[in-house]
């Protein structure tokens, strides 16, 4: 994924316009280099809060969320004790679990190194498109 | 364009057949394990029947010459590209100048390799198969050697691939009610009874009753099963006729031969009986030594498993297709 310049106002308002459009009530986004939250409110104003990180190259948690809705499978065959231990040291091409739709499966990689703190989402369980599944520490 | 870096003996391109000539003598050929290959063309992108690499002997090392997505399907061993372990029975992109490797897998027998346009060797008689009976078909009628340089066909109009690959529940797990196997391990193959079955005492019970072993003696024309032999009641001379795949037949030793993907067009020995098509690819995955027993089954059963194999054919390929283009939209 490329860097988004989330502190950006053109990239803030552009989302902040296709918010309205769509008639999605807000947004969060979180990323190692700070959050930025969005609110539409009814009138059709939005309310944005953006802030940095205070201490660049401090550890700060991330989140892995699900790329696609079904169901969260932690482990590749059904039934297997592959799931691993957490805290846990993870490269950015690591697959840390996967979403299934049928009998199709769509592994979710960590994006980013560093280590897995937190499983979010409970095994075999239905999620939703963005749910959260894990918690990355990251080491920027 | 891929060329191989690594190769055992009689691993060959395959696809799903050449059936319709065995009246002139033309086996019909294809992969030992169909399902592998049309799960593996699906999660590609590819029409279901297209070639692909049947690797049988190991370790197997290929070079991608072009950007390509690939599958390793019917295995149970992890591929590795560029030395990085994958997932059998998932599709991935292969950069220019990656290599692929598949080492002997733990408890299967063979591997499929599709690649995102098929394998683009010629097609004769209907097929691409490699018929090495007859020495064509397939990569110039012969295995694979290290050095050749097959050309792989276009991707054109493929759906990409997720970045972090995209698999599916393997057949055997997603479709495991339908596919048992016996409480001491051994394999369970559903047969039904064929032409000369009634020649053999007590209903065929020697041969229904006992553990067979895939003897050494077997490969892709047909398995040799060893166990105690089994014996018609009376010798009948037999005309030749004709014979195909998953058919059992009892020579005069009385240990049985089961006809497999590159099975004769004609025999004469006594048939006891004939494997499911549906159970056919799990005898293709079965290694010499494996232990099986045949089940007694029915054209009701067989016709049941071949509905429950096709709609998870039809799951994957819809599903798999579906998600490809959700990825693509968000993308």
């Amino acid at each position: 994924m490329s860097a988004i310049d989330f502190s950006d106002p053109a990239t803030i308002a552009f989302l902040t316009d296709a918010l309205t459009a769509a008639g999605v009530a807000g947004l969060e986004i979180s990323a190692p280099s700070g959050q930025l939250r969005i609110v539409v409110s009814s009138a059709g104003e939005a309310k944005i809060g953006s802030n940095r990180s205070a201490q660049p190259g401090s550890v700060s948690p991330v989140l892995v969320r699900a790329p696609l809705a079904g169901y969260f499978c932690v482990a590749h065959r059904s039934g297997s004790a592959e799931v691993s231990s957490l805290p846990r040291a993870i490269c950015a091409t690591d697959v840390l679990g996967f979403i299934r739709v049928g009998p199709v499966l769509l592994p979710v990689s960590a994006g980013r190194s560093g280590t897995v703190t937190k499983l979010l989402a409970e095994a075999d369980a239905m999620v939703g498109y963005g749910a959260p599944l894990f918690e990355i520490e990251v080491q920027s | 364009m891929i060329e191989i870096v690594e190769t055992g003996p009689f691993n060959t391109v395959q696809d799903l057949g050449r059936p319709g000539y065995r009246d002139i003598g033309v086996s019909a050929s294809g992969a030992m394990d169909p399902l592998a290959v049309k799960i593996g063309n699906i999660l590609v992108g590819n029409a279901e029947g297209a070639a692909v690499l049947e690797i049988q002997t190991f370790p197997f090392r290929l070079i991608f010459k072009r950007r390509s997505a690939f599958v390793v399907s019917g295995t149970d061993g992890n591929p590795l590209l560029d030395g990085i372990e994958l997932l059998p029975w998932y599709a991935y992109n292969a950069e220019v100048g990656q290599v692929l490797e598949l080492k002997q897998p733990p408890k299967l027998a063979r591997a499929y390799v599709a690649i995102g346009g098929g394998v683009d060797v010629p097609c004769i008689m209907g097929s691409r198969s490699t018929s090495l009976r007859g020495n064509f078909g397939g990569n110039a009628g012969r295995p694979l050697e290290k050095g050749d340089r097959i050309t792989v066909g276009e991707e054109a109009g493929i759906l990409p691939i997720p970045a972090s690959g995209l698999g599916v529940v393997e057949p055997a797990v997603a479709l495991r009610a339908f596919f048992p196997r016996s409480a001491e391990g051994s394999l369970l193959i559903r047969a039904l009874p064929a032409g000369e079955h009634r020649l053999f005492a007590g209903d065929g019970e020697a041969f229904w009753g006992q553990t067979w072993r895939i003897s050494s003696r077997s490969d892709r024309t047909g398995y040799r099963l060893s166990g105690d032999p089994v014996v018609p009641m009376e010798t009948v001379e037999m005309r030749s006729h004709g014979v195909v795949p998953g058919v059992i037949q009892v020579p005069p030793g009385g240990e049985p031969i089961v006809q497999m993907s590159d099975a004769n067009t004609a025999g004469g020995y006594p048939k006891i009986a004939g494997v499911i098509e549906c159970d056919l690819w799990r005898l293709g995955q079965a290694r010499i030594g494996t232990r099986l027993q045949f089940v007694r089954s029915s054209y009701a059963e067989a016709r049941a498993i071949e509905q429950a194999v096709a709609s998870y054919i039809e799951d994957v390929r819809r599903t798999s297709g579906l998600i490809k283009r959700a990825l693509k939209a968000m993308a």
